[in-house]
């Protein structure tokens, strides 16, 4: 059962709670919403457009396609969207943080004779509250396992295991984490669905806990546990109605030094009730001093049950403008025999010209 | 998935294949009408960007950092100010004055969304925390100060340098050096040939290897300090 066939009902499971696709009705709504909200001047919160294109070739289809990987994962294709935060303060500081991350996405399908369908999609949609302890969040956010778990891939071509398929970039549910001085510890709870919600007895546990501070000492290395019984979803659409066991352990290490940047993630275990490991290496060089240019480099592999496969990817990143960044990426998938080159415009600035332009108008009024 | 081949038949066969051929030159008409608007739609907001805009420069683990740098605060709160709505065009102008250089590349644009962190002991504000971002020798840098309420550095802290000496950057014997300077410290020194006078003259670089890294942190200093003046300190 797919995303949109609200409230029916699964071997009397629930298919599907009705707020997803009130979000997916809402989602331009929302947008203008907070808009209006940007033009109140109110230094609490943040408001960016993001825009992009994507266009590129597949040797396996034989022609054009408009997405990075897959018309079915949610990313990278054409798309307008947004990105709110906004933060809550009592008397003597923060208390919470709300975050929402949506997008309109044009899913034109190069294996189905180039079908066109808008697909709105959430990404960070969350409220993340301070208490003494840890930090607590709740809704759509990223679970607590391997290099996905801090590392943003939201917007870009390469990708990472989680994005692969192995875990969730983001999932609904539960978090918390807590930042020591030697690093860091956190938890999730969540549906073990990623970007739809279904309730079918699936759900994911994971944890992770960290050694070393990223932006003080330049390497993190994480160990990561998970547990639960997963679904096999492909960006909104539900593979297989079935939750498959998933026990995992993983390690990944973040090293940046100099213009050099490696990042390694391993995972081993049962991954929707296969034997499964995968592994995954990038590298980056900075080509300059403001960080305009980058190449990356990505090389990896994985074993699903018997299926094993082995991916190359190289991307060259430019950033024209503080707003605008050109990706060009190459892709070599060795099960597909696919080579495939795509191309990115990524489009991301703040909406506070619109405030200016409701100033103006307000300052016309005033005169 | 491979694309699916038709086989010819009949009549009815025939048929039903127009219809699909039909359907699927509107879908190639339709997804290019839609991806050709989508790309016009990117190009007009890329040429509406004569004024650039970027991320602005957050702690990245904020509770741990302000208890570091604050350690008596309680709390903090987290405010986003720009150049942009903040005074604009003649604000950007007396910024790039006091700093003797011009706002340039992808970390000095009008609409960057500055972060100020606003530091309370229980109910008392107490301070602020201030980053901003600055071209350094492999990449961007981050550099935070933490002021008290006259403006005076209470503590310098380097969030992001990927360089090797980094971590003499980043040492405490070095952050030391500017506590206790204001902006009229820094006004004494000139960021575009590195001559300093008073007090930020007898600012020693711990890594002479890494001269780029130390100016660029000196530059993100005096920068980080004037915005605070403008943002904060000249506010009425």
């Amino acid at each position: 059962m797919e995303y949109w066939n609200v409230g029916k009902r699964t071997r009397n499971k629930i298919a599907f709670l009705p707020i997803i696709p009130f979000f997916h009705c809402s989602i331009l709504p929302i947008f203008l919403f907070l808009i209006l909200a940007g033009m109140a001047q109110a230094a609490d919160h943040l408001l960016y457009l993001e825009a992009q294109g994507i266009a590129g070739y597949s040797s396996e289809l034989k022609k054009g396609i408009f997405y990075s990987q897959n018309p079915d994962a949610e990313m990278q294709k054409p798309s307008l969207g947004f990105d709110y935060i906004k933060r809550f303060s009592g008397e003597s500081g923060d208390v919470a943080t709300f975050a929402l991350q949506g997008r309109l996405a044009l899913v034109v399908n190069a294996e189905k004779g180039d079908r066109v369908k808008l697909e709105p999609q959430a990404y960070n949609a969350y409220l993340k509250v301070k208490t003494p302890g840890p930090y607590v969040w709740i809704g759509h956010n990223r679970p607590a396992f391997g290099l996905s778990s801090y590392f943003d891939s939201h917007g870009l071509l390469l990708r990472t295991l989680a994005i692969e398929g192995f875990g969730y970039d983001r999932d609904w549910g539960v978090g918390l984490y807590r930042d020591f001085s030697w690093g860091d510890i956190s938890a999730s709870a969540t549906t073990g669905s990623g970007m739809p919600v279904y309730f079918k007895d699936n759900y994911m546990t994971a944890g992770r806990v960290s050694y070393w501070v990223l932006s003080k000492d330049n390497m993190n290395l994480g160990f990561s546990l998970g547990y639960g019984n997963t679904l096999d979803t492909m960006g909104y659409k539900l593979r297989d109605p079935e939750p498959r066991q998933m026990t995992l352990a993983g390690l990944d290490f973040t090293f940046l030094r100099n213009n050099f940047e490696h990042r390694f993630d391993l995972l081993a275990g049962k991954w929707l009730g296969e034997k499964t490991y995968a592994l995954f290496y990038r590298f980056g060089v900075n080509l300059d001093q403001e960080g305009r240019f980058k190449i990356e480099a990505q090389p990896s592999y994985w074993r699903l049950g018997e299926e094993r496969n082995y991916q190359q990817s190289f991307c060259f990143s430019f950033l024209a403008t503080s707003n605008l960044t050109v990706r060009l990426a190459y892709f070599y998938d060795r099960n597909e025999k696919d080579n495939r080159v795509v191309l990115q415009l990524y489009y991301y600035r703040p909406v506070s010209w619109l405030s200016k332009l409701a100033e103006k108008l307000k300052k016309g009024e005033g005169n | 998935m491979k694309n699916p081949k038709y086989k010819f038949k009949g009549k009815r066969e025939m048929q039903t294949l127009r219809k699909k051929l039909i359907h699927s030159k509107f879908c190639n008409s339709q997804s290019a009408i839609c991806v050709g608007a989508f790309l016009a739609l990117l190009l007009v907001l890329t040429g509406y960007t004569a004024a650039l805009g970027a991320v602005g420069c957050d702690l990245n683990d904020p509770d741990r950092d302000v208890a570091r740098l604050f350690p008596e605060s309680t709390g903090y709160k987290t405010h986003y100010v720009s150049i942009d709505r903040k005074g604009g065009e003649p604000l950007l102008a007396r910024i790039e004055t006091k700093l003797g250089d011009k706002f340039h590349g992808i970390y000095e644009t009008i609409d960057v969304p500055y972060t100020i962190y606003e530091i309370f002991a229980n109910k008392k504000k107490i301070g602020y925390i201030h980053g901003v971002n600055q071209k350094g020798q492999f990449g961007g840098i981050q550099v935070f100060v933490s002021l008290d309420l006259e403006g005076r550095i209470k503590a310098f802290y380097i969030q992001k340098m990927t360089s090797k000496y980094a971590g003499k950057l980043r040492d405490a014997n070095f952050g030391r050096q500017f506590l206790g300077l204001t902006l009229k410290d820094f006004d004494l020194y000139d960021v575009i040939s590195g001559k300093a006078s008073g007090k930020v003259e007898a600012i020693k670089n711990p890594a002479p290897e890494a001269e780029a890294d130390f100016r660029a942190s000196l530059r993100a200093t005096k920068k980080n300090l004037i915005l605070m003046d403008e943002f904060v300190f000249s506010t009425p």
